[in-house]
């Protein structure tokens, strides 16, 4: 589904990311984990192209898509992407926020749109708070705004960049229970997070990256359990205290 | 998104509270009270004079269009240039922000009168031959050099439009923009979708602030004789004293000129706040600069 073949990135004089390379395949659920600047968020934007990767290659869907006379604007409705700030549009209600996208960018008619909306915002479980603006609402409840109107785009993926980490912890459990039914349904995911509960009941493999590179690659039991690198152990033993 | 709405919106926020008609009513009254009470207390004269009217009302008239048209003039440019300058300001192409950063410095930094007097005395110069023959050859050279001078009226304005519009452009986070391209919205339809509309309540208020200050400002042109409310009047009381009219008439006049000053301006502004609470947002207050 998502292959990403030797990406390099560089920052000015950062080298951010330093020859990534690995397989998504359709249904799993991928967790990325690591200490902060190792590069996962820039990792993430380089599948939807919100970072351009300096050389590499990235596959969505067998589909070669950084390179020229592919539109960055057909590669984002392949994937949908949450971010760690959710960053829903303030100046507009939870169900605007997600029609915007379809009647913008797929066209649909707006009646269509706010049908559909109005289902997603059920299945994350916020059909009552179709009105409200953002900073009317928890931010447990902006996130999961933020991953209906992801959604709605019908992604072949999903990729969340530390969906929880912005969240205080009484709004962290109703988050990761809806990426949880997602990863459930079948939905390819690829998650940064550091949320280990959810890495080991969800994830098919978790990925640990370091200093710009995947250092190990295995299940939960494999990272968590039995880590072989130095460096992942240390890392784990911190997060798992 | 606005303003189709097929499906139940929240109730739209009420625009005029209870307290906003308290206060219209207390204003109306104090003005009655000074123009009826005060004045003729005072002054032994009552703004409802007809023998004033009778002579003043030609000035008058001729004044308020004249003030009309050049803040009709002024106000949609200034605003489009503001709103332009700002926006270059943010841009992050030299070729665009550093002249935009030019503009809003020298004309800040200006008098508004220095302005007018050098776009009246050279600003004709400045435009080309052939425009003047073919647009401008209905207009008397004076004319035109009014007109150029309000042009820089709504210059000296529009740097500090442009400055309300950075300073909204800026207050709108960097997610916002990454948010509606993850999403697939071309980056103009993150502009005109979600930066504008955002930018737009932001900069509102503020704006409103302006708009009171240009609208003051088009009395300047006074200065060199246009036209308008503050140079007819000027004119009235040039043939005051040898017509043998009540010197109180001079303070009458400049009393007129304020109030309709004041009501000018305090229209716009009240206006520009009903504009603002129809697009009241939770979590989208002012920016202050």
């Amino acid at each position: 589904m998502i292959r990403v073949e030797d990406i390099q990135k560089h920052f000015g004089a950062l080298h951010v990311l330093r020859g990534i390379t690995f397989d998504v395949k359709k249904g799993e659920a991928i967790v990325i984990i690591g200490p902060s600047g190792s590069g996962k968020s820039t990792l993430l934007r380089c599948i939807n192209l919100l970072v351009e990767p300096d050389s590499g290659k990235v596959f969505i869907d067998g589909v070669h898509v950084n390179r020229h006379g592919i539109r960055h604007e057909w590669v984002r409705q392949q994937v949908g992407m949450v971010f760690q700030s959710f960053n829903l549009f303030t100046h507009l209600t939870a169900i605007e926020n997600v029609t915007l996208g379809l009647t913008r960018v797929k066209g649909m008619p707006h009646d269509e749109a706010v049908e559909k909306a109005r289902k997603l915002l059920a299945r994350v479980g916020l059909a009552a708070k179709e009105n409200a603006y953002p900073a009317e609402l928890s931010g447990g409840q902006q996130q999961r705004v933020a991953i209906a109107r992801a959604l709605a785009m019908d992604p072949k993926a999903m990729l969340f960049d530390e969906p929880t980490s912005a969240l205080d912890p009484e709004y962290i459990r109703e988050v990761l229970d809806v990426m949880t039914a997602l990863a459930r349904e079948g939905m390819t995911m690829i998650v940064v997070t550091h949320e280990m509960g959810f890495a080991s009941s969800v994830a098919s493999r978790i990925l640990f990256m370091d200093a710009g590179m995947i250092i190990e690659e295995g299940t939960a039991e494999d990272i968590f359990q039995n880590p072989k690198e130095e460096r992942t152990r240390s890392f784990v033993g911190k997060i798992l205290r | 998104m606005e303003a189709a709405a097929a499906f139940p919106l929240r109730a739209p926020p009420k625009l005029v509270s209870r307290l906003t008609i308290v206060h219209l009513v207390e204003m109306i009254l104090a003005g009655i009270f000074m123009v009826f009470v005060v004045l003729p207390a005072i002054f032994r004269f009552s703004l409802v004079n007809p023998a004033f009217w009778q002579i003043y009302e030609r000035f008058y008239v001729t004044g308020l269009f004249g003030t009309f048209f050049y803040v009709a003039l002024t106000l949609p440019l200034s605003v489009a240039l503001g709103f332009l300058m700002g926006w270059a300001r943010v841009v992050r192409v030299r070729i665009f922000s550093w002249p935009a950063s030019l503009y809003v410095n020298v004309f800040r930094g200006l008098p508004p009168l220095i302005l007018v007097i050098f776009a009246s005395l050279f600003g004709t110069n400045l435009v080309p031959q052939p425009i003047l023959d073919r647009f401008l050859s209905g207009f008397r050279r004076g004319d035109i050099a009014v007109g150029l001078a309000a042009i820089a009226i709504a210059m000296h304005s529009s740097a500090y439009q442009a400055e309300i519009f950075r300073a909204g452009f800026q207050s709108v986070p960097k997610g916002q923009q990454e948010a509606a391209q993850a999403l697939g919205l071309r980056s103009w339809q993150g502009m005109r979708h979600v930066i504008l509309p955002q930018t737009f309540r932001l900069s509102l208020p503020p704006l409103g602030n302006e708009l009171a200050v240009l609208i003051k400002d088009t009395s300047i042109l006074a200065a060199i004789s246009g036209t308008e409310l503050v140079a007819k009047s000027r004119d009235l009381l040039g043939i005051l004293p040898a017509s043998g009219l009540p010197i109180v008439w001079i303070f009458a006049v400049w009393t007129v000129v304020a109030v309709t000053y004041f009501v000018l301006t305090y229209s716009v502004t009240r206006g520009l706040r009903l504009l603002e609470r129809k697009f009241h947002t939770p979590g989208l207050e002012a920016i202050s600069l």
